[in-house]
Protein backbone atom coordinates (compact mmCIF):
# COMPACT_ATOMS: atom_id res chain seq x y z
CA UNK A 1 0.00 0.00 0.00
CA UNK A 2 1.00 2.95 -0.75
CA UNK A 3 2.39 5.80 2.03
CA UNK A 4 1.48 9.11 2.21
CA UNK A 5 4.83 10.02 1.31
CA UNK A 6 4.65 8.45 -1.89
CA UNK A 7 1.49 10.03 -2.69
CA UNK A 8 3.17 13.24 -2.38
CA UNK A 9 5.61 12.85 -4.28
CA UNK A 10 3.62 11.89 -7.25
CA UNK A 11 1.39 14.54 -6.43
CA UNK A 12 4.21 17.04 -6.82
CA UNK A 13 5.62 15.73 -9.97
CA UNK A 14 2.50 15.88 -11.74
CA UNK A 15 2.11 19.57 -10.30
CA UNK A 16 5.38 20.33 -11.56
CA UNK A 17 4.36 18.99 -15.05
CA UNK A 18 1.48 21.09 -15.11
CA UNK A 19 3.16 24.13 -14.38
CA UNK A 20 5.10 23.17 -17.39
CA UNK A 21 1.72 22.29 -19.63
CA UNK A 22 0.09 25.73 -18.31
CA UNK A 23 3.19 27.96 -18.87
CA UNK A 24 3.78 26.79 -22.16
CA UNK A 25 0.18 27.44 -23.52
CA UNK A 26 0.72 31.31 -21.11
CA UNK A 27 3.64 31.81 -23.19
CA UNK A 28 2.47 30.94 -26.84
CA UNK A 29 -0.57 32.80 -26.15
CA UNK A 30 1.20 35.80 -24.60
CA UNK A 31 1.94 37.49 -28.38
CA UNK A 32 -1.24 36.94 -29.38
CA UNK A 33 -0.03 33.60 -30.75
CA UNK A 34 -1.46 29.96 -29.99
CA UNK A 35 0.22 26.75 -28.50
CA UNK A 36 1.47 24.56 -31.80
CA UNK A 37 -1.28 21.70 -32.03
CA UNK A 38 1.12 18.56 -32.18
CA UNK A 39 -1.61 16.44 -33.62
CA UNK A 40 -2.61 19.39 -36.38
CA UNK A 41 -5.85 20.64 -37.16
CA UNK A 42 -5.91 23.95 -35.47
CA UNK A 43 -7.57 23.14 -32.65
CA UNK A 44 -5.45 25.00 -30.28
CA UNK A 45 -5.61 28.11 -32.48
CA UNK A 46 -9.35 28.14 -32.07
CA UNK A 47 -9.26 27.74 -28.27
CA UNK A 48 -6.40 30.16 -27.70
CA UNK A 49 -8.53 32.87 -30.38
CA UNK A 50 -11.90 31.64 -28.02
CA UNK A 51 -12.82 34.65 -25.84
CA UNK A 52 -13.36 31.39 -23.47
CA UNK A 53 -9.25 31.76 -23.41
CA UNK A 54 -10.04 34.84 -20.86
CA UNK A 55 -11.15 34.79 -17.31
CA UNK A 56 -12.32 38.67 -16.25
CA UNK A 57 -9.73 39.41 -18.45
CA UNK A 58 -6.98 37.02 -16.76
CA UNK A 59 -5.39 34.06 -19.22
CA UNK A 60 -6.98 30.73 -18.30
CA UNK A 61 -3.54 29.19 -18.81
CA UNK A 62 -2.42 31.57 -16.16
CA UNK A 63 -5.18 30.92 -13.73
CA UNK A 64 -3.99 27.55 -14.38
CA UNK A 65 -0.19 27.94 -13.26
CA UNK A 66 -1.17 29.38 -10.49
CA UNK A 67 -3.86 26.69 -9.31
CA UNK A 68 -0.62 24.28 -10.18
CA UNK A 69 1.57 26.17 -7.75
CA UNK A 70 -0.80 25.95 -5.24
CA UNK A 71 -1.11 22.00 -5.39
CA UNK A 72 2.66 21.89 -5.35
CA UNK A 73 2.65 23.43 -2.46
CA UNK A 74 0.27 21.30 -0.74
CA UNK A 75 1.57 18.77 -1.71
CA UNK A 76 5.05 19.68 0.33
CA UNK A 77 3.43 20.63 3.60
CA UNK A 78 2.09 18.12 6.03
CA UNK A 79 -1.37 17.67 7.91
CA UNK A 80 -4.56 18.10 7.38
CA UNK A 81 -4.72 21.56 5.83
CA UNK A 82 -2.72 20.66 3.25
CA UNK A 83 -4.42 17.16 2.73
CA UNK A 84 -7.68 19.15 2.29
CA UNK A 85 -6.54 22.37 0.69
CA UNK A 86 -5.15 20.06 -1.84
CA UNK A 87 -8.46 18.27 -1.91
CA UNK A 88 -10.23 21.27 -2.55
CA UNK A 89 -7.47 22.87 -5.00
CA UNK A 90 -7.80 19.28 -7.17
CA UNK A 91 -11.78 19.50 -6.97
CA UNK A 92 -11.81 23.02 -8.39
CA UNK A 93 -9.28 21.72 -10.58
CA UNK A 94 -11.35 18.96 -12.13
CA UNK A 95 -14.66 21.16 -11.72
CA UNK A 96 -12.91 24.09 -13.79
CA UNK A 97 -11.16 21.64 -16.66
CA UNK A 98 -14.88 19.75 -17.21
CA UNK A 99 -16.97 23.13 -17.61
CA UNK A 100 -13.56 24.42 -20.24
CA UNK A 101 -13.97 20.80 -21.97
CA UNK A 102 -17.14 21.03 -22.27
CA UNK A 103 -17.20 24.68 -23.60
CA UNK A 104 -14.29 22.95 -26.25
CA UNK A 105 -16.61 20.09 -27.33
CA UNK A 106 -19.62 22.07 -27.50
CA UNK A 107 -19.27 25.82 -28.14
CA UNK A 108 -15.85 26.43 -29.51
CA UNK A 109 -15.72 23.08 -31.27
CA UNK A 110 -12.25 22.79 -31.32
CA UNK A 111 -10.11 20.50 -29.33
CA UNK A 112 -6.80 21.76 -27.95
CA UNK A 113 -4.76 18.69 -26.78
CA UNK A 114 -2.70 20.93 -24.52
CA UNK A 115 -5.89 21.58 -22.35
CA UNK A 116 -6.56 17.71 -22.53
CA UNK A 117 -3.11 17.37 -20.86
CA UNK A 118 -3.98 19.34 -18.18
CA UNK A 119 -6.97 18.40 -17.49
CA UNK A 120 -5.68 14.69 -17.12
CA UNK A 121 -3.16 15.97 -15.42
CA UNK A 122 -5.80 17.61 -12.76
CA UNK A 123 -8.06 14.46 -12.90
CA UNK A 124 -4.58 12.17 -11.60
CA UNK A 125 -3.71 15.21 -9.06
CA UNK A 126 -7.35 14.74 -7.83
CA UNK A 127 -7.52 11.01 -7.60
CA UNK A 128 -4.05 10.94 -5.09
CA UNK A 129 -5.29 14.55 -3.16
CA UNK A 130 -8.62 12.60 -2.61
CA UNK A 131 -6.56 9.46 -1.72
CA UNK A 132 -4.11 11.33 0.31
CA UNK A 133 -7.27 13.23 2.34
CA UNK A 134 -9.49 10.54 2.93
CA UNK A 135 -6.82 7.72 3.90
CA UNK A 136 -4.63 9.80 5.91
CA UNK A 137 -6.60 12.51 7.36
CA UNK A 138 -5.78 12.74 11.00
CA UNK A 139 -2.59 10.51 10.73
CA UNK A 140 -1.40 12.73 13.60
CA UNK A 141 -4.32 11.57 16.58
CA UNK A 142 -4.14 7.69 15.11
CA UNK A 143 -0.25 7.57 15.28
CA UNK A 144 -0.98 8.28 19.33
CA UNK A 145 -3.51 5.50 18.84
CA UNK A 146 -0.10 3.28 17.63
CA UNK A 147 2.77 4.30 19.95
CA UNK A 148 1.33 6.39 22.03
CA UNK A 149 1.31 6.30 25.82
CA UNK A 150 0.16 8.75 28.76
CA UNK A 151 2.75 9.67 31.23
CA UNK A 152 0.49 9.63 34.08
CA UNK A 153 0.54 5.58 33.56
CA UNK A 154 3.70 5.15 33.15
CA UNK A 155 5.40 2.97 35.79
CA UNK A 156 8.43 4.60 37.04
CA UNK A 157 10.10 0.92 37.68
CA UNK B 1 -1.70 -12.07 46.66
CA UNK B 2 -3.86 -8.66 47.62
CA UNK B 3 -0.70 -6.92 46.08
CA UNK B 4 -0.94 -8.83 42.65
CA UNK B 5 -4.61 -8.56 42.94
CA UNK B 6 -4.39 -4.61 42.76
CA UNK B 7 -1.82 -4.64 40.15
CA UNK B 8 -4.12 -6.69 38.00
CA UNK B 9 -7.07 -4.86 38.83
CA UNK B 10 -5.18 -1.72 37.91
CA UNK B 11 -3.77 -3.20 34.64
CA UNK B 12 -7.54 -3.80 33.51
CA UNK B 13 -8.79 -0.82 34.16
CA UNK B 14 -5.53 1.42 32.54
CA UNK B 15 -6.14 -1.28 29.69
CA UNK B 16 -10.07 -0.43 29.25
CA UNK B 17 -9.43 3.52 29.78
CA UNK B 18 -6.84 3.07 26.35
CA UNK B 19 -9.09 1.62 24.68
CA UNK B 20 -12.06 3.87 25.38
CA UNK B 21 -9.67 6.71 24.59
CA UNK B 22 -8.55 5.12 21.14
CA UNK B 23 -12.18 4.70 20.49
CA UNK B 24 -13.07 8.62 21.06
CA UNK B 25 -9.71 9.42 18.98
CA UNK B 26 -10.17 7.74 16.30
CA UNK B 27 -14.30 9.02 16.18
CA UNK B 28 -12.61 12.26 16.67
CA UNK B 29 -10.78 11.44 13.81
CA UNK B 30 -13.85 10.49 11.67
CA UNK B 31 -16.01 13.40 12.36
CA UNK B 32 -12.74 15.76 11.52
CA UNK B 33 -12.44 14.18 8.04
CA UNK B 34 -16.19 14.18 7.54
CA UNK B 35 -16.15 18.18 8.81
CA UNK B 36 -13.06 18.78 6.56
CA UNK B 37 -14.19 16.96 3.73
CA UNK B 38 -17.48 18.69 3.44
CA UNK B 39 -15.52 22.43 3.77
CA UNK B 40 -13.53 21.30 0.70
CA UNK B 41 -16.42 20.10 -1.67
CA UNK B 42 -18.51 22.57 -0.78
CA UNK B 43 -15.36 25.03 -0.90
CA UNK B 44 -14.42 24.12 -4.62
CA UNK B 45 -18.13 24.22 -5.79
CA UNK B 46 -18.50 27.84 -4.78
CA UNK B 47 -15.28 28.39 -6.49
CA UNK B 48 -16.00 26.61 -9.91
CA UNK B 49 -19.33 28.38 -9.79
CA UNK B 50 -17.47 31.71 -9.28
CA UNK B 51 -15.42 30.43 -12.31
CA UNK B 52 -18.42 29.50 -14.41
CA UNK B 53 -20.02 32.83 -13.90
CA UNK B 54 -17.43 35.23 -14.39
CA UNK B 55 -16.81 33.13 -17.67
CA UNK B 56 -20.27 33.20 -19.13
CA UNK B 57 -20.51 36.73 -18.14
CA UNK B 58 -17.13 37.91 -20.06
CA UNK B 59 -18.68 35.79 -23.30
CA UNK B 60 -22.37 36.74 -22.88
CA UNK B 61 -21.73 40.97 -22.47
CA UNK B 62 -20.51 43.85 -21.16
CA UNK B 63 -20.52 45.22 -24.35
CA UNK B 64 -23.71 47.84 -25.60
CA UNK B 65 -21.98 50.57 -23.11
CA UNK B 66 -22.23 53.53 -25.47
CA UNK B 67 -19.45 55.37 -23.58
CA UNK B 68 -16.88 52.24 -23.34
CA UNK B 69 -16.07 51.34 -26.70
CA UNK B 70 -13.81 48.90 -26.28
CA UNK B 71 -10.42 47.44 -28.54
CA UNK B 72 -10.77 49.99 -31.05
CA UNK B 73 -6.61 49.93 -31.01
CA UNK B 74 -6.55 46.39 -31.81
CA UNK B 75 -9.37 46.19 -34.13
CA UNK B 76 -7.93 49.22 -36.15
CA UNK B 77 -4.18 47.47 -36.04
CA UNK B 78 -5.99 44.50 -37.12
CA UNK B 79 -7.38 46.20 -40.11
CA UNK B 80 -4.09 49.06 -40.85
CA UNK B 81 -2.74 48.72 -44.32
CA UNK B 82 -5.71 46.58 -46.01
CA UNK B 83 -7.62 48.27 -48.79
CA UNK B 84 -11.66 48.55 -48.46
CA UNK B 85 -14.26 49.01 -50.70
CA UNK B 86 -17.67 49.50 -49.39
CA UNK B 87 -18.13 46.43 -47.41
CA UNK B 88 -14.95 44.48 -49.15
CA UNK B 89 -11.89 43.91 -47.17
CA UNK B 90 -8.78 42.96 -49.07
CA UNK B 91 -6.64 43.04 -52.73
CA UNK B 92 -9.09 43.72 -55.31
CA UNK B 93 -7.05 41.64 -57.45
CA UNK B 94 -7.58 38.74 -54.76
CA UNK B 95 -9.13 35.50 -56.83
CA UNK B 96 -11.49 34.33 -54.06
CA UNK B 97 -13.87 36.37 -51.66
CA UNK B 98 -15.49 34.94 -48.63
CA UNK B 99 -18.45 36.26 -48.14
CA UNK B 100 -20.36 36.52 -44.58
CA UNK B 101 -24.27 36.57 -44.60
CA UNK B 102 -24.25 38.32 -40.80
CA UNK B 103 -26.77 40.10 -38.57
CA UNK B 104 -24.71 42.30 -36.72
CA UNK B 105 -26.54 42.05 -32.98
CA UNK B 106 -25.74 37.69 -33.52
CA UNK B 107 -23.57 36.26 -30.75
CA UNK B 108 -22.31 33.45 -32.79
CA UNK B 109 -21.28 36.19 -35.47
CA UNK B 110 -19.34 37.92 -32.73
CA UNK B 111 -17.67 34.59 -31.70
CA UNK B 112 -16.69 34.09 -35.72
CA UNK B 113 -15.38 37.55 -35.94
CA UNK B 114 -13.20 37.18 -32.55
CA UNK B 115 -12.01 33.44 -33.08
CA UNK B 116 -12.34 33.00 -36.97
CA UNK B 117 -11.82 36.41 -38.65
CA UNK B 118 -8.68 37.69 -37.17
CA UNK B 119 -7.21 34.35 -38.77
CA UNK B 120 -8.32 34.64 -42.23
CA UNK B 121 -7.09 38.58 -42.09
CA UNK B 122 -3.91 37.93 -41.17
CA UNK B 123 -3.67 34.79 -42.84
CA UNK B 124 -5.29 34.63 -46.66
CA UNK B 125 -6.51 38.44 -46.78
CA UNK B 126 -3.08 40.00 -46.38
CA UNK B 127 -1.29 37.55 -47.86
CA UNK B 128 -3.14 38.79 -51.14
CA UNK B 129 -5.47 35.52 -51.76
CA UNK B 130 -8.94 36.48 -50.63
CA UNK B 131 -10.95 39.30 -49.75
CA UNK B 132 -13.49 39.62 -47.07
CA UNK B 133 -17.15 40.39 -47.98
CA UNK B 134 -19.89 41.37 -45.35
CA UNK B 135 -23.28 41.49 -46.34
CA UNK B 136 -26.05 42.19 -44.00
CA UNK B 137 -28.25 39.73 -43.28
CA UNK B 138 -31.17 40.90 -41.18
CA UNK B 139 -33.24 37.93 -38.88
CA UNK B 140 -32.72 39.29 -35.44
CA UNK B 141 -34.50 42.76 -35.01
CA UNK B 142 -35.37 46.59 -35.90
CA UNK B 143 -31.63 47.55 -34.70
CA UNK B 144 -30.24 44.84 -36.78
CA UNK B 145 -31.48 46.71 -39.55
CA UNK B 146 -29.84 49.99 -37.90
CA UNK B 147 -26.88 48.52 -37.21
CA UNK B 148 -26.58 47.15 -41.07
CA UNK B 149 -27.48 50.59 -42.29
CA UNK B 150 -24.00 51.94 -39.94
CA UNK B 151 -22.08 49.58 -40.84
CA UNK B 152 -22.54 50.10 -45.05
CA UNK B 153 -22.73 54.18 -44.44
CA UNK B 154 -19.14 53.74 -42.53
CA UNK B 155 -17.99 51.44 -45.61
CA UNK B 156 -18.89 54.34 -47.74
CA UNK B 157 -15.89 55.89 -46.28
CA UNK B 158 -13.59 53.42 -46.55
CA UNK B 159 -13.98 51.96 -42.77
CA UNK B 160 -17.30 49.49 -42.71
CA UNK B 161 -15.01 46.58 -41.77
CA UNK B 162 -13.82 48.59 -38.63
CA UNK B 163 -17.46 49.14 -37.85
CA UNK B 164 -18.39 45.46 -38.40
CA UNK B 165 -15.20 44.04 -36.36
CA UNK B 166 -15.79 47.17 -33.53
CA UNK B 167 -19.45 46.10 -33.47
CA UNK B 168 -19.03 42.44 -32.78
CA UNK B 169 -16.42 43.47 -30.03
CA UNK B 170 -18.65 45.81 -28.09
CA UNK B 171 -21.57 43.88 -28.99
CA UNK B 172 -24.35 44.02 -26.33
CA UNK B 173 -27.66 41.97 -25.38
CA UNK B 174 -29.76 41.09 -28.86
CA UNK B 175 -32.78 43.37 -29.07
CA UNK B 176 -32.23 44.81 -25.60
CA UNK B 177 -32.64 48.17 -27.30
CA UNK B 178 -29.12 48.55 -26.73
CA UNK B 179 -27.74 49.68 -30.76
CA UNK B 180 -29.31 53.42 -30.61
CA UNK B 181 -27.89 56.25 -32.30
CA UNK B 182 -25.58 57.38 -29.51
CA UNK B 183 -24.18 53.80 -29.59
CA UNK B 184 -24.28 53.46 -33.29
CA UNK B 185 -22.17 57.16 -33.68
CA UNK B 186 -19.74 56.37 -30.69
CA UNK B 187 -18.35 52.94 -32.79
CA UNK B 188 -18.58 54.80 -35.82
CA UNK B 189 -16.09 57.67 -34.38
CA UNK B 190 -13.82 54.83 -32.90
CA UNK B 191 -13.81 53.00 -36.28
CA UNK B 192 -12.19 56.21 -37.56
CA UNK B 193 -15.43 57.56 -39.49
CA UNK B 194 -14.25 61.17 -40.21
CA UNK B 195 -17.49 62.79 -41.30
CA UNK B 196 -19.99 61.49 -39.03
CA UNK B 197 -22.52 63.71 -40.63
CA UNK B 198 -22.07 63.01 -44.12
CA UNK B 199 -22.57 58.48 -42.27
CA UNK B 200 -26.00 60.25 -40.68
CA UNK B 201 -27.23 60.87 -43.64
CA UNK B 202 -26.40 57.82 -45.40
CA UNK B 203 -27.15 55.23 -43.09
CA UNK B 204 -30.79 57.13 -43.19
CA UNK B 205 -31.32 56.88 -46.96
CA UNK B 206 -33.26 54.50 -48.69
CA UNK B 207 -30.43 52.99 -50.74
CA UNK B 208 -29.05 51.62 -47.79
CA UNK B 209 -32.56 49.80 -46.86
CA UNK B 210 -33.05 48.61 -50.14
CA UNK B 211 -29.35 47.09 -50.13
CA UNK B 212 -30.08 45.25 -47.20
CA UNK B 213 -32.90 44.31 -48.59
CA UNK B 214 -30.99 42.62 -51.57
CA UNK B 215 -27.94 41.03 -49.81
CA UNK B 216 -30.82 38.94 -46.84
CA UNK B 217 -33.00 38.14 -50.15
CA UNK B 218 -29.38 36.32 -51.61
CA UNK B 219 -28.93 34.71 -48.41
CA UNK B 220 -32.28 33.09 -48.60
CA UNK B 221 -31.79 32.44 -52.15
CA UNK B 222 -28.48 30.46 -50.96
CA UNK B 223 -30.55 28.23 -49.02
CA UNK B 224 -28.99 29.77 -45.48
CA UNK B 225 -31.30 29.84 -42.25
CA UNK B 226 -28.92 31.80 -39.97
CA UNK B 227 -26.20 33.60 -39.17
CA UNK B 228 -23.21 33.60 -39.63
CA UNK B 229 -23.40 31.92 -42.99
CA UNK B 230 -19.94 32.04 -44.94
CA UNK B 231 -19.36 31.13 -48.58
CA UNK B 232 -16.34 31.32 -50.71
CA UNK B 233 -16.11 32.04 -54.84
CA UNK B 234 -13.21 31.94 -56.80
CA UNK B 235 -12.41 31.09 -60.31
CA UNK B 236 -12.88 27.28 -60.25
CA UNK B 237 -16.52 27.52 -58.16
CA UNK B 238 -18.24 28.70 -54.91
CA UNK B 239 -18.19 26.36 -51.73
CA UNK B 240 -20.95 26.97 -49.42
CA UNK B 241 -19.54 26.81 -46.20
CA UNK B 242 -22.48 27.72 -43.82
CA UNK B 243 -21.70 27.74 -40.29
CA UNK B 244 -18.87 25.47 -40.26
CA UNK B 245 -17.46 26.03 -36.77
CA UNK B 246 -14.82 28.07 -35.08
CA UNK B 247 -11.90 26.78 -37.38
CA UNK B 248 -10.17 28.39 -39.59
CA UNK B 249 -9.28 25.51 -41.43
CA UNK B 250 -12.56 25.17 -43.52
CA UNK B 251 -11.97 28.49 -44.92
CA UNK B 252 -8.48 27.61 -46.05
CA UNK B 253 -9.45 24.52 -47.58
CA UNK B 254 -11.95 26.10 -49.38
CA UNK B 255 -9.82 28.92 -50.70
CA UNK B 256 -7.28 26.64 -51.88
CA UNK B 257 -10.43 24.73 -53.96
CA UNK B 258 -11.83 27.59 -55.35
CA UNK B 259 -8.74 29.85 -55.64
Amino acid sequence: MATERTIRRFSGALAVAGIGVAAYIAIAESGGGAPACLAGGGGCETVAQSVYSDLGGINVALIGIAGYVALLGAAIVRGDAARFGGLMLALVGVGFSAYLTFLELFVIDAICQWCVASAVLMTALFALNAIRAFRFAGEELRSEDDGGVEPALIDPA
Amino acid sequence: MAEGQREERKAKLRESRQREEAAARASERRQRMLKLGAAAVFGAIVVVAAFILISQSGSDSGGGNASDIRDAGLVNGQLNGISQDGLTLGDPEAKTTVIEFGDLQCPICKEYSEAVIPKLISGPVRQGKARLEFRNYLIIGPQSVDAGAAAIAAGEQGRGWNFIELFYRNQGVENSGYADDAFLESVAGAAGVRDIAEWNSARRSPAVRREMKRTSSQAVGFGFDGTPSFLVRGPHGTRKLGTPGLSVAPFEAAISQVG
